[in-house]
């Protein structure tokens, strides 16, 4: 193991258990510790759900690539697809147990579950596609699987041809798993018809294309951090990097059509989503379309796909865009109050019913209609904590199990 | 049997009795409200957004037959009682805070900490409780309990503990002006049936496809 991972390791591993003991913190005090309260009911963590569902894209976009399209040049990268999707299908999960108020109950998913809830379609694709991503990335592992591995190994007779074949079948089922998780956590927002600003069939569709982007550019981070930038890739990275961009193309179109068609119609509640998106927040709408555009535009450059700082630099672009993306599903939703009414005898104004904040906010009424959301210390280290797990997911299996391309190791 | 209720906005003087006597009844932690009274189009309560134009809005849980916060929990915990009220089993809800964002009323609340450490911050005098005392089952389900665990939602659940006895909310008790009204909506001699019918009652968010089963019967224009 080299220097740099060792270090990388113990870092991404340090700050992975600094996050459980906030966690732990959290789970004591309760979610006062977050800057939640009853009428901004879901904030970074839930954010970081769609973020890291996002992410494990890579998976399918390899896989549905190599054996849906036969684009061979991307086969040395599949492992590393499968692994950045496990890695990230699992934090997906992960960040959602801090949410909750009562984790020790999720038992009640499985005794209870309500057929009819989102939410439990979401956690059945999430698990069904961790393990689709496992499986997929030990079929492609097999043939590797010897000397000090090898008792990981099933016996078959042809280990090379066995994987290949399992490998083709394996795709389009995984690959219908991975519009899975994109699909159903986007209808955990869009089914509810209460918020103006997530009830979109858009919003589906905009989940999957913003996921192949980041997605895509998660494994091109990864396979350049184990590669390097050299000849024998560049091609590959080339295709990685068109495929960013067309998607990112896709997801802004998709995004722009919603927010056009809201804007057009210019209702009262259309204004007032309007004011969140383009005003408070309208710099931050401004960095989360130029930043992935841009990102993935310098990304199908190959003075940038030939310098690994550069290429490091635009895919972080990208990523942050989406983070902020993400970032943004909360506001324009919370502060906008449902319940809204044009008073009897005032045909011009519109009204929103304060919400009780449920919660002790120095300096501010106990009524809301409008909070400024900010995540807390808690929500912020949880949420750096998850992240560094994957990244330590990755490094460790990195570094113990035949997932880079023969030649290089 | 379909309960329902049926609110007079005539009779609405807009004191907030019911918001206290529910709160106080339902050991509802500080910060907590599942009652509001409001008044619309203005900032501030009781006073009047225009000359002349002055009514009072209570909003609590409209337990609707289409209940968007029914649908989406994830482990049944809110469930619809044999008689049309919307509860939530406090034992099984796992505090996703799902149906806080489904619910187009804002009325569901949660608990962000522990009520007796609340009360602590809030600055309630030591040894103050208040509250119906004891831990309520409704159909076996626990649907009341004074002091809540911390994580889980809550909202109106028109007094399970009381009605179980036979008795009326506490907000229908508390109203001064007997503006609230409880009674079967399935039988169509019943009297919020026949003052729904007389009155040309309406609900909140229609257009949301909810069906409420609180109904509000519309104030008349005040002579100034």
């Amino acid at each position: 193991m080299s220097v740099k991972m060792r270090i990388g390791l113990l870092f991404s591993g340090a700050l992975f258990l600094v996050a459980i003991a906030a966690w732990i913190y959290q789970l004591k005090e309760g979610l006062i510790l977050t800057n939640m309260q009853n009428s901004y009911s879901w904030g970074l963590y839930i954010s970081g759900l769609a973020f890291f569902v996002g992410n494990a894209a890579g998976g399918l976009v390899l896989t549905s690539s190599i054996y849906l399209f036969g684009v061979k040049k991307l086969k040395p990268l599949a492992k590393l697809g499968a692994l950045t999707a496990f890695a990230n299908v699992t934090a997906a999960m992960l960040i959602v147990l801090p949410d909750i108020g009562k984790p020790i109950r999720l038992y009640n998913m499985l005794l209870h579950p309500n057929w009819m809830s989102p939410l439990v379609w979401d956690v059945i694709v999430l698990n069904l596609y961790a393990v689709a991503s496992a499986l997929y990335l030990y079929i492609l592992m097999l043939p590797e699987l010897t000397g000090r591995l090898a008792w990981l190994a099933i016996k078959v007779d042809d280990p090379q041809a066995f994987s290949e074949r399992w490998a083709k079948r394996f795709a389009p089922v995984a690959l219908l798993f991975a519009i899975g998780i994109h699909v159903v956590t986007s209808w955990i927002f869009s089914t509810q018809g209460a918020r103006d600003w997530w009830f979109s069939p858009v919003m589906a569709p905009d989940f999957v294309s913003v996921a192949i982007a980041v997605g895509t550019t998660v494994v091109l981070v990864a396979a350049a951090l184990a590669y390097g930038t050299g000849d024998s890739y560049q091609e590959a990275y080339r295709t990685l990097g068109l495929i960013i961009f067309m998607a990112t193309c896709v997801h802004i179109f998709l995004m722009a059509n919603d927010l056009a068609i809201h804007a057009w119609y210019g209702n009262a509640e259309a204004h007032r989503i309007m004011d969140v998106a383009w005003g408070d927040f309208g710099l931050a709408h401004v960095f989360e379309v130029a930043a992935p555009l841009l990102g993935s535009w310098l990304l199908m450059r190959s003075q940038i796909l030939r310098s690994l700082p550069r290429l490091l630099l635009s895919s972080g672009l990208l990523i942050a865009g989406v983070f902020v993306h993400r970032f943004l599903i909360m506001p324009a939703a919370y502060n906008n109050i449902p319940m809204t009414m044009t008073p009897f005898g005032l045909p011009d104004s519109h009204w929103s019913l304060p919400i009780a904040s449920g919660r002790f906010l120095p300096g501010m009424s106990t009524f809301l209609d409008q909070y400024a959301y900010f995540p807390s210390l808690v929500e912020a280290v949880i949420l750096i904590g998850i992240m560094a797990y994957a990244v330590f997911l990755v490094l460790l299996a990195v570094a113990r199990l035949p997932i880079l391309h023969k030649e290089r190791i | 049997m379909k309960m329902g209720m049926v609110i007079d906005l005539e009779k609405c003087i807009g004191c907030r009795s019911c918001m206290v006597a529910c709160k106080q009844h339902n050991a509802q932690p500080p910060q907590t409200w599942w009652n509001r009274v409001f008044t619309p189009g203005s900032h501030r309560h009781l006073t009047p957004p225009a000359k002349g134009v002055e009514f009072f809005l209570p909003v609590h849980c409209q337990h609707c037959e289409n209940a968007p916060c029914e649908k989406v929990c994830p482990v049944g915990a809110t469930y619809h009682a044999e008689d049309g009220a919307v509860l939530i089993d406090y034992e099984r809800c796992i505090g996703c805070r799902y149906c806080m964002s489904a619910c187009p009323y804002g009325v569901r609340q949660f608990n962000w900490e522990d009520p007796a450490k609340a009360h602590q911050r809030s600055e309630y005098q030591e040894q103050y409780h208040y509250g119906y005392p004891e831990d309520h089952r409704h159909e076996g389900r626990l649907v009341y309990m004074p002091l809540r665990p911390k994580g889980i939602v809550e909202k109106c659940t028109f007094c399970a503990q009381y009605r179980d006895k036979g008795e009326l909310p506490a907000c229908v008790r508390g109203c001064p002006g007997k503006a609230r009204f409880v009674g079967d909506l399935d039988d169509p001699d019943s009297d919020v049936s026949t003052m729904m019918k007389g009155r040309n009652a309406f609900t909140l968010l229609p257009e949301k496809g909810t069906k409420p089963t609180v109904f509000y019967l519309p104030p008349k224009a005040k002579e100034v």
